[in-house]
């Protein structure tokens, strides 16, 4: 039988662009799991996409893509549709853009068997029950009547899986397909994959930009970046011992948590907290007219100086936490003040917000868009001057350019609207944006989430720096543990609204005393070959 | 070296040019004819009102490039002159309804107190009613003329610019460099006209842009019904009204041509219109 998947010297040309991708060369086998690493833009997806014969309109190709023999660059249409029917699978990084919104599970999962194996409703509708439960979801009569809404981010990426199963696919491929969810899941998906790959047999092809995932699934990996394989082998090697720059560069940017490298917490000298928080609400009433409580009872308290992280998974109430310190929510219950000064429990006055703003800035996730689109950058921050530090016109774009240049964007950007800088750069803007009030503390809200690992790297350095230098206190809103490790001396966990554990983040990380803390720890990815040490 | 079939991946988007290729051509259409109307004084060749009974319902010929009406009136003239009137109308109604409904929009959307309530409802009120039903209303208390029909359809337009205004307030306001202007102790009012509001214009713009043509086409359907612009000033729904009896002589071209030109450039706007508002309204969201 000819090989599952193989890709040799593939380039993809696309006018205007140049080369997307030179000269891949990759193969899949039966029965293996190979990672395909990279950033964005590295042509991680492009590449996936070929083996089945989706290549973007207008592109020139070279090279062959060959799955079981099929070349998807020169097949004909109905060569490819059986391809995709019958032999390979795709699982995408957001299951809900991958699902027809108003029709129902069932409908979803039995479509294709009716309509494609001629299979009757019935016999159609046993397979997606029985796929259901092996992909390890419960109630599954009631949940084919269920529709996408319904279903969380985890469970919808299973019945996306149970989906692609269906087929019976010999080669899945996936697309970053845990990506948009939390750890505690991701680990559960990875689990399921992991499983269903090896009891079927299966090919597959994993897309990631998580090296820690790659480790955790396979054996094999590919290093992509900007269309070139730089590296690949065996996943051990490549990540213990690697050869090219580029993959030693993103082994070191790999967030760990290295616990003897947690910052040590400004001492206790009876100082007034910079921020303390006490028995702390906040409801919301949901459409159905049901409460949520997004944040109960907590309390807390940050020292000048200091630096806590907050972690917890979507819905734990963490952003909740850090919108109402920056006073863009209004707490129901209890009590917040900053730098001595009682937060009065209302939406603020236009002379307090500006107090405040003296007090407290914050740095949000998205760094698309977290700055004006219309705006160049020297005068987003200029702007930020004059109203804080009485400066003119000119001082303030002065200000503005030395501030720019000390979060390392050159005087040849201050002219650049957002649009023109990448995500990295945009959050170093939204930095200085933020510094230039002078806060003393700082909320960073998923600040370096949406980046790509060597640049949250390089963001993460920075802020280091500036803490030390300009003796910011942090507050780091993130579910990234190892983050929190390399930036933060004290930890609050989160789980449904709840505080279930604060103090250091060393004695937290290594001795958790909670099961909640514990479990966050244990689903972070960790390498076959640690496991089988272990 | 194999090229590809269809499936887009990557989004193909032309950089350069903000309008297609029809696009184009409307906009220099448009641009003709706002031209020859402005330029009326200096380049029409015969004075529009000027009744010359010797050469009545004449065809087009070289001392009249387009024919005379019934009174023997140079039609190219009138036209030129009709232009003015026909398009100052509906300029002044998209100007006056663009900038109060902004204003409307950007108030009731950013705050949700009894003031935006009581708004909210009143716009509802307005659009139960046509543009063309009010104008008659307006023209009813206020008399003939371009006044009272322009005040109508301005109030009547200001709620479709409030309601658009009031959507994109609404995303813009959650978006988080509106909260991070908040944060930072912007005030409102400086964030709200001088931030948020620059970011909203090309959008209201190009739906402006596209009421201009509606307008124009209900100012000249009221003067056709003689409630709008009064004889003997050209304007070209009143031209086609003073067509009528010629046309039932056999005489085509006094009606037919000032209904041509509404046709061109009702379409020509409404295509420059509907592109803008495709491009800009793709691109924000």
């Amino acid at each position: 039988m000819s090989k599952l998947l193989e890709i040799e010297q593939f380039s993809l040309h696309f006018p205007g662009r140049g080369a997307l991708l030179s000269d891949v060369s990759l193969h899949v086998d039966d029965g293996e799991a190979v990672a395909l690493v990279g950033e964005s833009g590295s042509g991680k997806s492009l590449t996936t996409r070929a083996a089945l014969g989706l290549f973007p309109e207008f592109s020139r190709l070279s090279g062959s893509v060959k799955v079981r023999g099929l070349d998807t660059t020169s097949a004909p249409a109905a060569k490819l549709l059986e391809l995709r029917r019958n032999h390979a699978s795709m699982i995408f990084q957001d299951p809900r853009a991958g699902i027809n919104p108003v029709r129902t599970v069932g409908d979803f999962l039995t479509e294709t068997l009716v309509r494609w194996r001629g299979l009757s409703r019935e016999e159609a509708y046993a397979r997606a029950v029985t796929q259901l439960d092996q992909v390890g979801l419960r109630r599954t009569k009631d949940l084919m009547r269920q529709y996408p809404h319904q279903l969380s981010g985890g469970m919808l990426q299973r019945v996306m899986i149970a989906g692609a199963l269906l087929d019976s696919p010999e080669l899945l491929l996936c697309d970053e397909p845990t990506t948009a969810l939390d750890v505690t899941t991701q680990a559960g998906i990875v689990e399921l994959l992991r499983e269903q790959q090896q009891a079927r047999g299966m090919g597959m092809l994993f897309i990631t930009h998580d090296l820690n995932l790659a480790a955790s699934l396979c054996d094999r990996v590919y290093v992509l970046r900007k269309g070139e394989v730089v590296e690949h082998g065996g996943a051990r090697e490549v990540f213990m011992s690697p050869h090219a720059d580029y993959t030693r560069q993103l082994v070191g940017a790999t967030p760990r948590i290295e616990i003897d490298k947690v910052p040590a917490a400004p001492a206790a000298d009876g100082t007034v907290p910079l921020l303390a928080v006490k028995r702390l609400c906040k409801r919301y009433e949901l459409p159905s007219g049901e409460e949520l409580t997004a944040l109960n009872d907590a309390t807390f308290s940050l020292a000048p100086g200091g630096s806590l992280g907050v972690v917890g998974e979507s819905g734990s109430g963490k952003s909740t936490l850090a919108r109402m310190i920056v006073a863009l929510e209004t707490a129901d219950e209890g009590e917040l003040a900053i730098n001595g000064r009682v937060r009065a429990p209302r939406p603020l006055r236009a002379a307090e917000r500006k107090l405040l703003a003296k007090d407290v800035q914050i740095v949000f996730q998205d760094p698309y868009l977290s700055l004006d689109p219309r705006i160049v950058v020297g005068k987003a921050v200029a702007d930020v001057f004059r109203l804080h530090q009485g400066q003119g016109r000119a001082e303030a774009v002065k200000s503005a350019e030395k501030l720019l240049e000390r979060v390392g964007i050159g005087p040849e950007r201050f002219d650049s609207k957002p649009r023109a800088l990448s995500g990295g750069q945009r959050q170093r803007v939204a930095i200085a944006k933020a510094l230039a009030a002078r806060p003393k503390l700082l909320v960073l809200d998923e600040a370096t989430s949406a980046l790509d690992v060597s640049v949250q790297a390089q963001v993460l350095e920075l802020v280091e720096e500036l803490r030390e230098q300009l003796g910011l206190t942090l507050l780091f809103v993130t579910h990234d543990l190892a983050v929190v490790s390399r930036l933060c001396a004290e930890l609050l966990v989160l789980q449904h609204g709840e505080i279930v554990e604060q103090g250091s983040t060393a004695k937290i990380l290594s001795a958790p005393a909670n099961a909640y803390t514990r479990m966050l720890i244990d689903s972070r990815p960790r390498a076959l070959w640690e496991e089988q040490l272990a | 070296m194999t090229l590809t079939g269809t499936i887009p991946l990557l989004r193909t988007r032309s950089y350069g040019s903000l309008l297609s290729g029809t696009g184009w051509f409307a906009a220099v259409v448009t641009l003709v004819v706002v031209l020859l109307s402005v330029l009326a004084p200096v380049l029409a060749p015969y004075d529009p009102d000027f009744v010359d009974l010797s050469s009545v319902l004449g065809g087009p010929s070289g001392a009249h490039w387009l024919g005379t009406d019934a009174l023997g009136r140079d039609l190219f003239s009138r036209l030129m002159y009709g232009g003015r009137t026909s398009l100052m109308g509906p300029l002044i109604v998209v100007a006056a309804s663009t900038v109060l409904g902004m204003l409307l929009g950007l108030a009731t959307g950013w705050t949700d107190g009894w003031m935006s309530r009581i708004l909210n409802r009143i716009f509802d009120l307005l659009f139960a009613f046509p543009a063309l039903l009010l104008s008659m209303l307006a023209i009813a208390i206020f008399g003939k003329g371009l006044m009272a029909p322009i005040l109508a359809m301005t109030i009547s337009y200001v709620p479709y610019v409030a309601r658009l205004t009031q959507q994109l307030v609404v995303a813009e306001r959650a978006r988080p460099y509106v909260q991070a202007y908040r944060v930072l102790g912007f005030r409102t009012p400086w964030v709200v006209l001088g931030r948020v509001m620059p970011n909203l214009v090309p959008t209201i713009g190009a739906q402006s842009t596209l009421n201009f043509g509606y307008v124009l086409a209900d100012l000249a359907a009221l003067s056709f019904i003689g409630l709008g612009i009064q004889p003997p000033t050209s304007d070209w729904g009143a031209m086609i009204e003073e067509a009528r009896g010629a046309l039932l002589g056999g005489h085509v071209l006094p009606g037919l041509l000032p209904a041509l030109v509404v046709v061109l450039i009702v379409v020509s706007i409404n295509v420059i219109g509907e592109e803008l508002s495709d491009r800009i309204g793709g691109k924000l969201s």
